[in-house]
């Protein structure tokens, strides 16, 4: 795991995908885990939970995710399963820091919608 | 410094807090503007108001239901057809507009019994019609008038209607954000849940925060027609009111505009059960992107790909053609603000416009993650901006076309800007791959139009007008 490689999957993810910046802290934090643990999934060759509304909606943007990595960056397909999670590991640790932890968004942990 | 203290805001320093330059190496951690607060004193907003929120953006869309403002006229007059959401049933929301016009002396001795006739004198002139929303305004929220209290006893003296109320006044929230808020949590409180649907497809879904501008909802409906998908509810382009109260019954939310009505998917999420998945509508590559995201959580990838490919075959050759002329366009996007974040990326990638100012009028700071994630470094970033901040913007970035509303857009044509109807739109739909190339194809009539430059110039001197001189 290098963190030039998960900058790159930030950077990916921050410029394509809204899941990261829905309205509250709790919301962003699912999506993240949801989202992530689906893309593992399909990164590493299991089949992706797909039981539930919420799994079948995580499979959904994790398969379009997977889909832009697998051409952007080569070197997704010649990592080993191991290095995927760890890869993951580091963006979903980089994602919560900047859309959650340390956002400056004053709404994030308000009680309602 | 990426907070921009601008020349013309000298005097009023805090507008420094609502205005972002990206800069390469810094991100959303370290900078991020305030928004959705009150308008500072000494600045010009150009922002619209609460009631504005729920009754022209949400409400006033739907086809079948009278829209009873119980205000003076001018709040019905400036909350109507403004903008063009037509109806597959003749524009009847866009033909009549309705108002208690409250005058004084029923300001001062109350405004129920007023409310109360003008409800049913509505319905008896529109015999057909059997739904209505009735909105408070500032004068009658400040008299305490009980709209809910009127509207249960119209609805007990005609047992076949039935209205929803909107307490939500102009002075309620700090823009029209907050009339956004208070629609959508007062419907699914009230409404939602109390109509079952007819299903009549396997798959099922809601499609929220899309208003059916010059036809958007019409031409997205072709694609899940033919996906195969039912649209319980628009919420709320080309609805009706009874659609919307069966949105309880979908299997996905999908969510086009966040901020206007992602509060209402959340609510569905949390109660019952519904997933919400947030797309963008506008632009080639986004569109492709939301039809494979749907697809895949029907499990309808292949019918998904057969659409993407149609669409593409059929739009793309046109739309290449406007990008090979609209390449290197510097554009300036000063809307409502989602538009920002939905635009920013896909003109770029599509049309090869670098957008360098962007503006919000009732964004929150979840809009400003989402622009300044998606957005160049070098463009500014504007929460609620006045008008001479966008002369020295203009100044700074010189964009070549500015997609503005049509007050705004007054002021850049005085300038000779091109501008392009970035709210109602100029020739739309702009959604989906045929909207995008009308998109393309109004940028580049604003762009390549002669009439602006020879609209600079006095046929009585040798002297051409100075640009600014609307300005001084």
């Amino acid at each position: 795991m290098t963190p030039e490689k998960i900058d790159q999957l930030f950077d990916y993810v921050q410029e394509r995908c809204l899941w990261q910046f829905f309205s509250r802290a709790w919301d962003r934090e699912e999506n993240i885990d949801g989202i992530l643990k689906a893309a593992a999934a399909l990164l590493t060759g299991q089949p992706p939970a797909l039981d539930t509304p919420m799994d079948r909606l995580f499979y959904a943007d994790a398969k379009v995710m997977v889909s832009d990595l697998r051409e952007r960056f080569p070197w997704i397909e010649d990592s080993g399963a191991a290095q995927i999670r760890d890869l993951l590991h580091g963006l979903k640790d980089k994602l919560t820091e900047f859309t959650i932890t340390k956002s400056l968004n004053h709404e994030l942990n308000h009680t309602l919608y | 410094m990426p907070m921009v203290l601008l020349e013309c805001d000298k005097d009023i320093p805090e507008r420094e807090k609502h205005i972002y330059l990206k800069v390469d190496g810094e991100d959303s951690r370290d900078y991020l503007p305030v928004a959705n607060a009150s308008t500072i004193p000494g600045t010009l907003s150009e922002r619209g108001c609460a009631f504005c929120g729920a009754k022209l953006v949400i409400g006033g869309v739907l086809k079948d239901t009278i829209q009873m403002i119980h205000g003076p006229i001018g709040c019905a007059y400036d909350t109507w057809h403004t903008k063009r959401y037509p109806s597959d049933n003749g524009h009847f929301q866009m033909k009549y507009v309705w108002s208690t016009d409250m005058k004084e002396s029923h300001i001062v001795f109350g405004g129920e019994k007023r409310l109360e006739k003008s409800m049913h004198e509505a319905f008896d002139e529109m015999p057909e019609i059997k739904r209505m929303i009735v909105y408070t305004t500032c004068p009658t929220a400040l008299i305490g008038d009980d709209i809910k209290a009127v509207a249960k006893k119209v609805m007990e003296a005609r047992p076949d209607v039935d209205v929803f109320t909107c307490e939500c006044p102009g002075f309620a929230g700090v823009s029209q954000s907050k009339g956004h808020h208070v629609l959508n949590i007062g419907w699914v409180n009230e409404k939602v849940g109390n109509i079952e649907p007819e299903i009549t497809a396997k798959h099922t879904m809601n499609f929220i925060g899309d208003y059916n501008i010059q036809g958007d909802t019409q031409l997205l409906q072709q694609y899940w027609d033919k996906l195969g998908i039912q649209v319980i509810a628009h919420f709320t382009g080309n609805a009706n009111y009874d659609d919307l109260r069966a949105m309880h019954r979908a299997q996905l939310n999908v969510v086009n505009c966040a901020r206007s009505a992602g509060y209402i998917a959340n609510e569905l999420k949390k109660k019952y059960g519904i997933p919400r998945l947030d797309i963008d509508s506008w632009g080639f590559n986004y569109m492709a992107e939301g039809i494979r995201k749907i697809s895949a959580f029907f499990g309808i990838e292949d019918k998904g790909e057969a659409l993407i490919a149609e669409e593409y075959a059929k739009w793309k050759p046109k739309l290449d053609w406007y990008k090979e002329r609209l390449k290197g366009t510097k554009m300036a996007i000063w809307t409502g603000g989602p538009r920002l974040w939905h635009w920013t990326k896909s003109v770029e990638d599509d049309l090869g416009v670098q957008v360098v100012a962007m503006s919000s009028k009732f964004g929150h700071q979840e809009d400003f993650e989402k622009v300044i994630a998606r957005g160049q470094a070098g463009t500014y970033y504007i929460d609620d901006g006045n008008e001479l901040e966008f002369f020295e913007i203009i100044d700074l970035v010189k964009p070549d076309v500015i997609f503005t509303g049509p007050r705004v857009g007054e002021l850049v044509k005085k300038l000779h800007i091109p501008y392009v109807n970035g709210h109602a739109y100029h020739n739309g739909p702009y959604m989906g791959f045929e909207g995008f190339v009308n998109l393309a194809r109004d940028m580049y009539n604003a762009i390549y139009n002669p009439l602006l430059k020879l609209a600079a110039t006095d046929p009585r001197a040798t002297l051409s007008t100075p640009a600014k001189e609307a300005a001084e």
